[in-house]
């Protein structure tokens, strides 16, 4: 019995292909994870406040990272805020694509909010960054 | 802008931590609170220091 109880304990369960895909579906549009699995008030809190989050940084004149350092500084500084970011998921990459949120000029710098918005931008994505592993977990069956 | 960072993360904070709905509630405010003091305290520190 001792034998067959170590045995059990040595073997993790395998995480369902069903997990793996709530997780990248939970990046990818901030709240749908918690939606797919019917936790409605949980999606639309938890996703609510990485979109509105999102939508005030943007509104704040803030700007997103990506790898075009501006001139004197290195690449590599842009990497750390850069995955902060890239936490929303489909609101980065639409914002990319159509080259909008990252512009970083003096105009815009010199807005009372904008390093507010940068702020509200980068916590949008680490917000989504829990929101997701908190989808996810839910999907393992390690929460309620 | 303090107060609406503070709103949001601990939403964030509040409905993925602990078990029950009451309890969540709670932790929610609690991290709004935690989030609004702390911030005028090192708002004030800061106020201080040249």
């Amino acid at each position: 019995m001792v034998k067959t109880e170590r045995m059990h304990a040595g073997t993790a369960e395998p995480i369902p292909g069903f997990a793996w895909l709530i997780g990248v579906l939970a990046w990818f549009v901030p709240g749908l994870g918690h939606l797919m699995q019917k936790r409605w008030w949980r999606g639309l809190l938890m996703g609510g406040a990485v979109w509105l989050s999102f939508f005030i940084g943007l509104a704040m004149g803030g700007h997103m990272f990506d790898l075009n350092a501006p001139e004197g500084s290195s690449q590599y500084l842009q990497v750390p805020p850069m995955i902060a970011n890239l936490g929303t998921g489909a609101l980065y990459i639409i914002s990319w694509l159509l080259s909008y949120g990252f512009a970083d000029d003096p105009a815009q710098a010199a807005r009372a909010t904008y390093e507010y918005g940068n702020t509200f931008l980068l916590i949008a994505g680490l917000m989504n960054y829990l929101t997701m592993l908190d989808a996810f977990d839910i999907a393992v069956g390690r929460k309620p | 802008m303090m107060t609406l960072f503070a709103a949001l993360a601990s939403v964030v904070f509040g409905a993925m931590a602990k078990d029950t709905t009451q309890e969540r509630v709670v932790y929610g405010f609690k991290v709004f609170a935690e989030f609004m003091v702390i911030g005028l305290v090192l708002a004030w520190v800061l106020y201080f220091i040249p």
